[in-house]
């Protein structure tokens, strides 16, 4: 089996396929201390693109609360399970074995199979706390929290090495080398649901009346338009951005997701020891409990949040942090100058420019012109 | 002469009465070659009860856990099929016989369909392509039953509502329930299979023309007017697939012999689909005698 680069685990993974890093790289970038689970994300994507016979129960994009949700259930639990302990080692090097490497001779990947019943509960373990009992009440004085939980929004992670495309036996799904997007052809699918099976994030879906498979295609058409996919440009929180991300090797410190992922190092992707370089990547909730995190985001994530709470003190993160949100097209480059952050598209076009702080005025509790009391609710 | 025969045909009825059974429910033995025996029955209809199923010894094929490329399965599922077959001279018959502890007709999320397909070489004389799916440049012709597509083809394609009853749905905004001008492709246009004419988002007939040239290549075709009726008792599927005996640009089965069979057989209740079956591992020659 062919072996390729993965610079998520720090070596050189088993892969049935070559590696074919595509020109661009689709990549969303998530802010998970700002995430509220509002789902409006998960509805932007409901009502754009399954709202179809046999989609009723899809999700492309969901919002799970961690660590006791789960959608399907318990889909990170089993086939971490499947999986078994493995190590990292100090140096951040994945020693385990990846989905495929540990897949036995009558697998193309390890997979679990969900059946109905675990796609039945889209909201299950909804803001469920972990850490111990609360008989008297949550002491939430110290970071990380003994009490927890984070909402975790999860969409398809156009793997670099997609388990999906390995596993379908009829090679009809395909990463788009344009852009890094991953679709499953709907003229060759046949249903046979290998793709459900083997992605461990369970983000292919099985559509009973078309009898083929279906997933996130990353809105593609807004993409190709340089517009932000809809789950990204709808987040009332403005805890996402998208973007495209190049491996370290090729990183530019003026992009956008480059700068998050791999300057920076804040961001990071969830799962990666199961091996297929996802890119999504995720701004650690500071709160919670750093093992659960370890186990989520990989050895790396005590940096990234230490770095994450230092950037008070970093005008050109503060600047880029401002630009998320501030435009529903895809920024390719970014400047931070005089106070000011400027997003520009790949034509080098501006596209948005924000100011990295807004000014702040300070009034007097009584306002004397109008004889009442004001208070700071908008 | 004729008196002859009739004391043949006497003592065969003896025999038959003696020992509790006709040709068709003999102890199958395994086979190293296919006989189809020629009818004079209209074999238009699928029918696994025919009598004339009776009169026609039945072998048996072995098969094996698909061994080639993975996924597979990790033991065999399904060790063998019980085979018998006829010709009326323009259609030929296969009745096929398999443990199955579950009957599977696909549906809801996760369930697979219990399946059969029969293969055959799609070029006559030449080197016979490879048992497995074909090769490039050397197709095989194939027939595929499954239980789901005779269901398709008995009840009609199972609505959301059919497979589960007690589904809730608020509304699907393209179904234009009361709009006027609203089109059967304007209601399909969240069915991506179906707006790209996958054929697998449409009503099935019970069993598939397929072409393949090696694994992961096979293409449904338009049907020649092939047909299939299972039933499934106590365990054991009995299935009659019906093909006609030449099929212009396809496989053919000619008297005298030449042609080849081959089998793959699927449980879905072991989540067994696609490349997860039990086949057999060589050719078997058909004579139609």
């Amino acid at each position: 089996m062919p072996k390729v680069k993965n610079w998520q685990v720090g070596r050189e993974i088993e892969y049935p396929y070559d590696e074919s890093r595509p020109k661009k790289q689709w990549a969303i970038v998530f802010d998970l201390n700002k995430c509220i689970a509002c789902q409006t994300c998960t509805l932007a994507c409901k009502t754009t693109w399954t709202s179809g016979k046999g989609q009723e129960y899809m999700f492309w994009n969901n919002v799970e609360t961690k660590p006791w949700g789960g959608y399907p259930l318990g889909w990170d639990l089993r086939v971490l399970e499947k999986l078994g302990r493995q190590e990292w080692s100090q140096k951040g090097e994945y020693q385990g074995k990846t989905l495929i490497e540990a897949a036995p001779p009558t697998e193309r990947v390890l997979h679990f199979a969900p059946t109905d019943e675990d796609w039945m509960y889209p909201n299950v373990g909804e803001d469920d706390c972990a850490g111990g009992n609360v008989d008297k009440g949550g002491h939430m004085g110290a970071l990380p929290h003994d009490k927890w939980f984070f909402y975790l929004p999860r969409t398809c992670a156009h793997c670099t090495y997609p388990a999906c495309l390995a596993a379908c036996p009829r090679k009809a799904i395909y990463k788009r080398e344009e852009d890094g997007i991953v679709l499953i052809d709907q003229t060759r699918c046949k249903g046979y649901g290998e793709c459900v099976r083997a992605c461990p994030y369970k983000k292919s879906m099985y559509n009973p009346h078309t009898r083929t498979s279906e997933k996130c295609i990353g809105c593609y058409p807004a993409v190709e338009q340089g517009v932000q996919p809809q789950c990204v440009v709808n987040c009332i929180g403005k805890i996402r951005v998208m973007g495209f991300i190049n491996p370290p090797w090729k990183a530019r410190e003026d992009n956008p997701i480059d700068y998050l992922v791999h300057k920076k190092q804040i961001a990071l992707p969830y799962y990666p020891q199961l091996g297929l370089e996802p890119n999504i990547y995720y701004i650690p909730p500071i709160h919670a409990d750093r093992e659960y995190l370890k186990q989520m985001f990989g050895p790396r994530v005590e940096e990234a949040i230490e770095r994450y709470r230092k950037l008070e003190s970093d005008p050109v993160a503060q600047g880029l942090l401002c630009l998320i949100g501030s435009s529903d097209r895809i920024l390719h480059r970014f400047t931070v100058d005089k106070g000011k952050a400027a997003g520009f598209a790949e034509n080098g076009e501006e596209i948005v420019r924000v100011p990295v702080s807004e000014p702040v005025i300070v009034r007097e509790a009584f306002d004397a012109k109008v004889g009442a009391i004001r208070n700071n609710t908008p | 002469m004729t008196l002859v025969r009739s004391g043949a045909f006497a003592a065969l009825a003896a025999v038959v009465v003696a020992s509790g059974c006709s040709k068709g429910s003999e102890a199958p033995a395994p086979i190293t070659r296919l006989v189809i025996r020629k009818v004079t029955a209209d074999l238009s209809k699928a029918d696994p009860s025919a009598p004339y199923w009776n009169d026609v010894t039945p072998g048996i094929v072995k098969l094996t856990a698909q061994p080639m490329i993975a996924p597979r399965p990790e033991t065999t599922t399904t060790e063998e099929v019980i085979v018998q077959a006829v010709t009326d001279g323009t259609r030929a018959a296969f009745r096929l016989r398999w443990k199955d502890p579950e009957k599977s007709e696909a549906g809801k999320l996760g369930e697979l369909s219990d399946g059969l397909a029969l293969e055959f070489p799609l070029r006559e004389g030449g080197e016979l392509p490879p048992v497995f799916m074909g090769a490039k440049g050397n197709p095989v012709h194939l027939f595929h039953w499954r239980a789901q597509y005779q269901r398709d083809k008995e009840k009609g394609k199972p609505t959301v509502k059919d497979i589960y009853p007690n589904v809730s749905v608020d509304m699907y905004p393209m179904e234009f329930k009361e709009a006027p001008g609203g089109t059967p492709e304007d209601r399909e246009k969240f069915s991506p299979g179906v707006v790209e004419g996958n054929p697998q988002s449409y009503a099935k007939e019970g069993v598939d023309e397929v072409i393949a040239e090696g694994f992961s290549t096979s293409a449904v075709q338009a049907g020649h007017g092939s047909t299939a009726h299972g039933e499934w008792r106590g365990g054991e599927w009995t299935l009659v697939i019906v093909r006609p005996l030449t099929i212009e640009g396809g496989s053919s089965l000619k008297s005298g012999g030449g042609a080849n069979i081959a089998f793959a057989v699927w449980q879905g209740g072991k989540g067994e689909v696609g490349a997860r079956k039990c086949v057999t591992m060589q050719w078997t020659p058909v004579v139609i005698m």
